[in-house]
């Protein structure tokens, strides 16, 4: 009775039954995925041992290389677009103005929504011929746009879907760490005679460091991973215009049954986030100050 | 982990053990039928047309017991069956679509049917071609039908009158379907004439396989070993989809979201290439069926899916077989035709006195049914398929977004499709 009655032991049994299950469908996932990149495998005949093929095959993969592009192109407008948005939204939600919470709301619900349910959503928005956005559009003889129909325009349309519903949720972490700036930094600027341009450039921007630093590996680890909302929305099209990494991913493993490629691709992606997140670390420990 | 800790991990997994073994030997001790496991996706009233047809094959058959299993959405059934077999606790019976024959092909737990289906009392000859066709991987049979569709036109009457133009019949040409088309098509009031899904994916391509077919073209070379569809019949029925679509503005492009049904419904498309499935998304359009229009003739293309058995020994194999020979059977079958509005799949149900119950019961679903013996080829049963697939749908997709030329596309398709065929 003394073993089962003492801390130590119900420490175990209490987190027990999260350890089975991260063990279970984390680790164990993880480290297969790991062995199938170094195998042929359609999920069907017993796997074949194949060492580096898979991923000496991705070196010379075009359209591997293409959608490697393209998750590039889509992180460098997404992180800037969502951050710098957050920041603005939050800096208007900031403000001491009547019905406030009811805008907070209205900005963090779309955080709530399924990436599906913002996907369906779009769907019919930026339908081309009875689309509400382009319907709008045409009042001021602007468009009609393609987007997710037109190759050049379709990235562009899903940043615009994405950063919809990543916006909110950066503007309430930057809402938090704005009302965490002490009144007496602020009242100091006024004083010494700061314009409101000066006082955000020099006290307030500074002081938001860590929260920038977090969103932004925050939202390039989002970005290179990428996939409900175009599985939703443009299926990686039209001619492959949003094919990024993680979709060309699914339809090597899904679609051809590709396994050990599809595995090979997702280790690269791991390598990749994980190599652009402590680089972003790195800087972030030279640039950013956590004391104010 | 350290010792004190050891005995209660311990006991944790004693119980766990304990409790799966109790469990198990408790199931076996009550189990004196011989027990089938059927898997399917259907929900609503084909649920419960196969539940009951279950259940009435249980009730005639005290030594068997037949479960059906509802396994999800069927678009992910490959993937959950492999799992299952991967896991060694798998269904006797599943539902599997036919593109997928080739893949469940491999795996040493597909029952190989080739001497089942030849049981006389089977009459596998009764079910149409196509549908038989889809189950055949490199001369087995790997699985018997379990549904079979095709495409036609299906056409809003409303929106044709209001026109003027003749509703399509059984003699009309492509020239016919594209000059309806051009008149049905209104872009003050976003109306089209015809729509088309061009996503790229296997919805575009298996209705220009279908055009290519009737232009008298082919897929790939006999031999399998070569692409086929860059020929002049390709080229020919790309460039009808591209002068549609292209120059006379007449079509809607769904970019594979299914909008065209909502649009179909709502009166903004008069014209659909499309199968039985869709019909019962246009509660709101007086529509009629009608085959194919023709180039060198009307053939359609059919989507038949497979019931694949699984192999868990002989006594559960020859079960899984009696009660697959009974469920397609010819009446049995119609039952199911008649509570889903799904396709007969023998002919001998349509001598059948319920026919006529099911053909007044879904509108326009007799063109369907006639428009079978149209299905003349399938696609290819290769595990490249996909890949294939997938080449030809860029194609097409590219020519209609007007940024290819039909030739200049389907060349570049054939030489990535060649080098396919080639990978072993």
């Amino acid at each position: 009775m003394r073993l089962v009655r003492s801390e130590h032991t119900a420490g175990w049994a209490f987190i027990l039954p999260a350890v089975v299950l991260i063990v279970a469908f984390g680790l164990v996932p993880i480290v297969w995925a790991l062995l199938l990149s170094f195998q042929s495998s359609d999920f069907v005949s017993p796997p074949k041992w194949v060492g580096l093929a898979n991923y000496q095959a991705l070196r010379h993969d075009p359209d591997f290389r293409a959608a490697i592009v393209r998750t590039l192109e889509y992180t460098a407008i997404f992180v800037p677009v969502v951050v710098l948005g957050g920041l603005g939204v939050a800096v208007l939600l900031n403000a001491k103005v009547r019905f406030i919470s009811i805008y907070r709301t209205a900005f963090f619900v779309p955080v709530a929504c399924s990436t599906v349910a913002t996907a369906i959503i779009f769907n019919w928005l930026l339908e081309p011929t009875f689309g509400l956005v382009n319907w709008v559009l045409g009042w001021f003889s602007l468009g009609p746009y393609g987007f997710f129909q037109d190759p050049n325009q379709a990235l562009f349309s899903v940043v615009l879907m994405t950063s919809w519903g990543w916006i909110g949720f950066n503007a309430i972490i930057y809402l938090a760490a704005l009302q965490g700036i002490p009144g007496e930094l602020l009242e100091a600027a006024e004083i010494d005679g700061a314009s409101r341009f000066v006082t955000f450039w020099r006290v307030v921007w500074p002081l938001l460091g860590p929260a920038t630093l977090l969103l932004v590996v925050w939202s390039s680890i989002n970005a290179l991973q990428v996939f409900d909302e175009i599985y939703v929305s443009t299926r990686g099209g039209p001619l492959q215009a949003t094919t990024v990494v993680v979709y060309y991913l699914y339809e090597q493993a899904f679609r051809f049954f590709a396994a050990g490629y599809g595995a090979a691709i997702a280790y690269v992606l791991f390598v990749a986030i994980l190599l652009l997140t402590l680089l972003q670390l790195w800087i972030g420990r030279r640039r950013v100050h956590y004391t104010s | 982990m350290n010792r004190r800790t050891l005995p209660l991990v311990a006991l944790l997994l004693a119980v766990v053990i304990g409790g799966l073994a109790v469990g198990s030997v408790g199931a076996r001790s009550k189990a004196s039928p011989t027990k089938v496991v059927l898997w399917h996706g259907y929900t609503d009233y084909e649920a419960k047309a196969i539940k009951a047809a279950v259940a009435s094959y249980n009730k005639t058959h005290p030594n068997v017991h037949v479960t059906a299993q509802f396994y999800g959405n069927a678009d992910y059934a490959l993937q959950k069956v492999l799992t299952a077999i991967a896991g060694g606790k798998y269904p006797d019976i599943a539902y599997l679509y036919g593109s997928w024959a080739a893949n469940i092909a491999k795996s040493p737990k597909t029952l190989d049917l080739t001497q089942r289906v030849k049981d006389p009392s089977f009459q596998f000859d009764d079910i149409w071609r196509a549908a038989r066709a889809v189950g055949r991987v490199n001369g087995k049979v790997i699985g018997v039908p379990a549904l079979i569709d095709n495409l036609a036109l299906v056409y809003n009457k409303k929106l044709f009158r209001q026109a003027h133009v003749p509703f399509p019949t059984a003699k009309w040409t492509w020239a016919d379907m594209r000059r309806a088309a051009k008149t049905l098509t209104n872009r003050g009031k976003k109306q089209f004439g015809w729509a088309y899904v061009n996503d790229g994916s296997e919805d575009t391509v298996w209705r220009f396989e279908a055009l290519l077919w009737e232009a008298g073209g082919n897929i790939l070379t006999s031999d399998g070993k070569h692409a086929a569809f860059n020929t002049s019949a390709g080229v020919k029925a790309l460039k009808f989809l591209q002068q549609t679509v292209v120059k006379d503005k007449s079509v809607y492009l769904d970019s594979g979201n299914g909008n065209y049904a909502n649009l179909f419904n709502s009166g903004r498309i008069a014209m659909l290439y499309t199968g039985p499935w869709d019909l019962a998304s246009f509660p709101n359009v007086d529509y009629g069926v009608q085959i194919l229009p023709r180039d060198r003739n009307h053939q359609t293309i059919s989507g038949p899916d497979n019931w694949v058995l699984f192999d868990n020994g002989t006594q559960r194999s020859t079960a899984a077989w009696n009660f697959m020979k009974w469920f397609l059977s010819t009446n049995e079958h119609l039952k199911i035709a008649l509570a889903t509005g799904e396709l007969p799949l023998r002919r001998s149900e349509l001598k059948q006195p319920g026919y006529k119950r099911y053909v007044k019961k879904y509108k326009g679903i007799g063109t369907f049914v006639r428009n079978l013996a149209n299905a003349e080829k399938s696609r290819p049963t290769t595990e490249k398929y996909p890949r294939i697939s997938e080449a030809m749908g860029l194609a097409v997709q590219s020519v209609l977004l007007g940024k290819a030329q039909p030739k200049a596309a389907l060349d570049k398709a054939a030489a990535k499709v060649d080098a396919i065929l080639r990978t072993p």
